[in-house]
């Protein structure tokens, strides 16, 4: 699974180190042969346009979830789309700096998430697109215009429109991409209804994620037999996965769902905590790596969440404490500053984790400010920065009575002989 | 049908602190003067509720139904 080959997608960590992509089985597969139209279609023959009920019901067969971090079940959503004749929405703007699939995705293989927006767009019966793209990564805004003329000239038939959104965190959640489409500042706004019901300028929107889409592609093409070649009988299909992406040796690899951790992680890496889920994910200690498996239940049934498929070991030397807690100091900064709880929580959360470094406490005003900030914003920034938080209480409490005792070892100053 | 929720719409919310004032058996204020919503509101405050929806400086208030559960 791991060929190491020359792609080089367009994404890149914010000190612009470009992930490592390894081929995958499903969505990754035709990598090497470059982004063009041409050798896709050479590879794959023409894209399927199953009916609405069709796709709904092959959706439904293989439980896709949308790949944006909550994951939804997509069939509810296309469903609810199908019910209004909604336009389409594919976000490829990753707000998260440790998040690179989508960008890998999008520079490496745009016609495996066109085609899939091309199958939603044509069950719908409508052929307005837009696709988000990230400002920060101008490449690949040319990497999906000059896919979009291939098509175009192909005889593909859509009005897609590209919008480039900001480089920041919340820039990504779903009512702040429907705000750049609408022209206003791309930060999230409260929602009222699903965008299914009331979206883009309030009309019926489905908005997913682009790896989302590129699944549907591929289920539209294979079906939900040939969907399930790859993974569990539980968990059909692959998942991208973003390794150390804000370390500096990123990586981007597509994986089977029931693939064991360890096929992912290097040895050392199992025996690191490791923070599953992104910024706003969730710590698990060394001890629940073993015989985890990359899929939805096993990881819930160890009180995390996938994600967007960010996985960050800790590195060696490092303790869980100091590094949630620079999380949180940018995450704090992140904070679009609309909603009271999270502009005023969210920074005197950072100020109390500096105290839980420096003297180890009071570790009860830290839960007190996550419970103050859940569940209280127009998006889930704040919800997020608790559960990141709070799960690190939860994990190493003997970590945080290290600080209190002063004996803490991690992320001592280094002497390089 | 008998319960009501109370939504505040937070970028809208400037901690006014008024819907505490007028419904202080629902919402009570954090340190920074913002709404606790702390249950949803029954038929013995709707009234006082309602009020507190139309009483907010920045419309920032609304009462809703629970949504359906889904099938």
């Amino acid at each position: 699974m791991t060929a190491t080959i020359a792609v080089q997608s367009a994404a890149r960590n914010d000190v612009g180190l470009i992930p490592k992509v390894s081929e995958g089985p499903a969505l990754l597969a035709g990598i090497t042969q470059g982004p063009g139209l041409a050798s896709h279609r050479d590879r794959l023959g023409p894209a399927p346009r199953p009916r609405a009920e069709a796709l709904v019901e092959m959706a439904r067969d293989v439980d896709l979830r949308g790949r944006g971090g909550a994951g939804f079940p997509f069939a509810i959503k296309l469903a609810a789309a199908a019910r209004r004749r909604a336009l389409v929405v594919v976000n490829a703007s990753e707000g998260e700096p440790a998040s690179h699939k989508d960008a890998t995705l999008m520079t490496c293989a745009p016609h495996v998430v066109l085609d899939g927006a091309a199958a939603v767009a044509h069950a719908l019966g409508t052929r307005e697109v837009h696709i988000v793209v990230p400002s920060e990564l101008p490449s690949l805004r040319l990497i999906v215009e000059k896919a979009l003329r291939e098509r175009a000239k192909a005889g593909e038939r859509l009005k897609v429109e590209l919008h480039d959104a900001q480089p920041w965190f919340v820039a990504g959640q779903a009512q702040a991409v429907l705000q750049l489409l609408a022209g206003r500042e791309n930060l999230p706004v409260t929602a009222w209804k699903p965008e299914a019901v009331s979206g883009h300028r309030g009309r019926p929107t489905l908005l997913s994620n682009a790896e989302t889409f590129a699944h549907l592609g591929h289920l539209a093409r294979v079906g939900s037999a040939g969907y399930a070649a790859h993974g569990t009988a539980d968990e059909p299909g692959t998942t991208l996965l973003t390794l150390r992406g804000d370390g500096w040796d990123p990586e981007v690899c597509e994986v089977a769902f029931g693939t064991p951790l360890a096929d992912v992680l290097s040895e050392a890496e199992m025996t690191q905590p490791l923070l599953l889920g992104g910024y706003h994910g969730t710590w698990l200690r060394p001890s629940q790596l073993s015989g985890l498996a990359v899929s939805r239940k096993d990881i819930a049934a160890a009180g995390a969440s996938i994600g967007a498929g960010v996985l960050l070991p800790l590195a060696e030397g490092w303790c869980p404490l100091v590094r949630t807690a620079a999380l949180v100091d940018y995450l704090a900064g992140q904070s679009a500053g609309r909603c009271g709880p999270c502009r005023n929580g969210l920074p005197a959360m950072a100020e109390a984790l500096r105290g839980l470094v420096h003297r180890g406490g009071p570790a009860g005003r830290v839960e007190e400010l996550c419970g103050l900030v859940t569940r209280r914003g127009a998006c889930a920034h704040p919800d997020g920065t608790a559960r990141l938080v709070a799960s690190m209480l939860a994990r190493f409490p003997d970590e945080v009575d290290s600080h209190a005792l002063g004996t803490c070892r991690g992320n001592r100053r280094e002497v390089f002989a | 049908m008998s319960e009501h929720l109370l939504r505040v719409d937070w970028p809208a919310c400037k901690a006014h602190g008024v819907c505490a004032e007028l419904l202080p058996e629902v919402i009570s204020l954090d340190e920074w003067g913002y709404p606790i919503v702390h249950e949803p509101v029954n038929s013995d405050v709707l009234a006082l509720a309602k009020t507190a929806v139309k009483a907010c400086p920045t419309l920032a208030l609304r009462l809703t139904q629970p949504p359906p559960r889904p099938a």
